[in-house]
């Protein structure tokens, strides 16, 4: 498996999808932060509200009041950007939206791809075996993975913390127990699409309705179940069904880290799945899906 | 690894079969030998089944039943892989990175020491394009490049699977000389093709595949039969009863005027004196050995015949 793994790594490295979708990874986290940023930097302070239907005036309390509670969002906002809140803030942001899209589209990339090439008839009639093959290359996928996650924390890390230095506050960082716990909580949380980027790649031997699948079901299908099991729902078999989703587990593991806004702006939201349920569920499914992929590889022909 | 009349058998198939769902059968029953130290032919029309043979000696593709060994091992395992250089189809490698660096890759899968690349693009005269992007290559580059994948192991056994597809003229007889250097001394050459010109210059031994059974196997002397002259003399029945008393005719056969004696053709003089000795005249004298080409022709040729008319049978039936 050694020799298959450096393989793999150098072609990973020399590929440019590879390069392609880090770029887009850290663009869109920059682009967040700074987007954000700019968006409290612009809005102006808050005047009059718009008079009644009958041009009654909003009286001048009610005006201040409005006014404090857009100055105490916007305050809160700007903290959530700093160093102190790199970890909820890519949790709940970037690593279970785009970040898992990208890993899924990765995974199916690195096994798909070789079957539309016909490499596969290069690499399995060298030395190292089926298995070994394809452990190597998810080994080397492994290591793609973590790297993705340490780019967009410490793009994250380094966007708060020019914002922090901009409005010249206190750059606090988050304890290194919390660091560790997120970075392992969105390790899990990209194996787990890459790993199911690897078995629709393996599924449908190819790229294009692996993503297409791939991307339909994180987008509409869990979304959908979900806004049919949402809380005005009082069916219980689509919310445990909900509760075993590989997305909904992916969105509470993040949720453990707290949102970066305080309750007042949030609603207090509360995950579906508490944490370690959520852990155990995203490592099934990560085994489950390379059991998948190593089976189905390890049985067909290859033509 | 077993032996045939000394000689280690380093392929070896009984009974291989490969059926695609109850209708397919793309290889029927195959028992194949290749001996050490020899370029074998694998010779049969296109969808015969070669590369489904190829595919399952290399472990691409699991046989539906019969058994098969590649240097006396499993197909496929690491074993026998690690000793087996192959070109299956066309070339297949990363339209992303250059020459040099497929190689790189493939050295690293193999284990093959990196200075093997050097040698081996050297050896297909690659090396003036390996820093090249693959997807840049001629189709004659990227066959090249396959066979240099294949010698990267520096392998005891070669399967080559219809190596000069694409290639120009000169290309074909580049490849064709690269592959009688390849199979000198003892490495092994298992060459798949339907180019019967490139097989008869190439191979020691040669088997043909029709419909996905061996149809014939042997040299490529053995396969054009026994060898004779075309004799064209009048009057024709004299001549053949003449050339039946004569010493050395094994056989004379008479066909469209003209007769074909079972003889070495080195005594054709003689047979002319003695035509001429008996007031015949003789018009035509030249030696008559097969073609590959007309062998395999009356191969597959022969095999087709049964089938045809079964389903001409079928058709009237079902009419």
């Amino acid at each position: 498996m050694g020799s298959s793994f450096t393989a793999e790594t150098l072609k990973l490295r020399k590929r440019p999808a590879t390069w392609i979708l880090a770029l887009i990874w850290v663009v869109i986290i920059a682009f967040s932060y700074f987007s954000t940023y700019a968006f409290i930097a612009n809005t102006p302070p808050a005047g009059p509200p718009p008079a009644g239907p009958d041009g009654e005036e909003v009286p001048a309390e009610v005006q201040e009041q409005m006014q404090a509670e857009q100055e105490a969002f916007n305050e809160a906002l700007l903290e959530s950007l700093y160093p102190e809140n790199l970890v909820s803030n890519m949790m709940t942001g970037g690593v279970t939206n785009i970040g898992s899209a990208l890993l899924l589209i990765l995974g199916a990339l690195v096994l798909g791809s070789e079957f539309g090439w016909g490499t596969f008839k290069t690499s399995l009639t060298q030395r190292p075996g089926r298995l070994g093959v394809l452990f190597g290359k998810l080994l080397a996928f492994v290591v793609a993975l973590v790297l993705f996650v340490l780019l967009g924390f410490a793009t994250a890390a380094l966007c708060g913390f020019v914002i922090a230095q901009l409005e010249g506050a206190a750059v606090d960082w988050p304890s290194l127990t919390t660091l560790a716990k997120g970075l392992g909580a969105g390790t899990l949380i990209f194996a787990v699409w890459g790993a199911f980027g690897f078995a629709l790649a393996a599924l449908f031997r190819g790229t294009a309705l692996a993503i297409g699948l791939g991307i339909a079901w994180v987008l509409a299908v869990e979304n959908l179940i979900a806004g049919l099991a949402g809380p005005n729902s009082d069916n219980e078999t689509l919310e445990t069904i909900r509760k075993t989703l590989p997305g909904e587990n992916s969105f509470s593991l993040a949720q453990s880290f707290g949102s970066p806004l305080p309750d007042d702006f949030t609603g207090g939201f509360q995950p579906l799945v508490e944490a370690g349920q959520a852990v155990w569920v995203l490592a099934a499914y990560t085994a489950g899906f390379v059991l998948i992929s190593a089976l189905l590889f390890w049985r067909r022909d290859v033509v | 690894m077993s032996e045939n009349g000394g000689q280690a058998i380093l392929v070896e198939t009984s009974g291989l079969t490969k059926r695609y769902g109850s209708k397919i059968t793309a290889v029927d029953d195959l028992d194949l030998t290749v001996n050490r130290g020899e370029v074998y032919g694998f010779l049969g029309p296109n969808g015969a089944g070669k590369t489904t043979t190829l595919r399952m000696l290399l472990g691409l593709i699991k046989p539906s039943s019969g058994k098969a060994r590649v240097l006396g091992e499993r197909p496929g395992t690491p074993a026998s892989l690690s000793k087996v250089g192959a070109l299956v189809e066309s070339p297949a490698f990363y339209p992303y990175l250059s020459g040099w660096d497929n190689l790189k890759v493939v050295a690293r899968y193999s284990g093959a020491d990196k200075s093997r690349i050097g040698e081996v693009l050297e050896q297909v005269e690659l090396s003036g394009r390996a820093k090249d992007k693959y997807k840049k290559y001629s189709l004659g580059m990227k066959q090249r490049l396959g066979v240099a994948a294949a010698l990267l192991k520096d392998p005891e056994l070669l399967i080559l699977d219809e190596p000069t597809n694409g290639l120009d003229p000169q290309g074909m007889a580049d490849m064709r000389t690269l592959i009688r250097d390849l199979g000198r001394g003892e490495r092994t050459v298992l060459l798949s093709s339907h180019l019967l010109g490139e097989v008869e210059q190439i191979c020691d031994r040669v088997g043909v595949i029709q419909k996905g059974r061996l149809v014939a196997e042997g040299t490529v002397a053995e396969l054009r039969g026994q060898s004779g002259l075309y004799v064209r003399a009048e009057p024709v029945e004299e001549a053949a009863r003449i050339a039946e008393r004569l010493a050395g005719v094994e056989d004379v056969q008479q066909k469209d005027g003209m007769l074909r004696l079972t003889i070495d053709p080195e005594k054709a003089a003689e047979i002319n004196g003695k035509l001429v000795e008996a007031g015949l005249r003789v018009s035509e004298l030249r030696p008559a050995e097969q073609t590959l080409e007309e062998v395999f022709l009356q191969l597959t040729g022969e095999q087709q015949e049964p089938q045809q008319q079964k389903s001409e049978q079928t058709e009237k039936e079902e009419a």
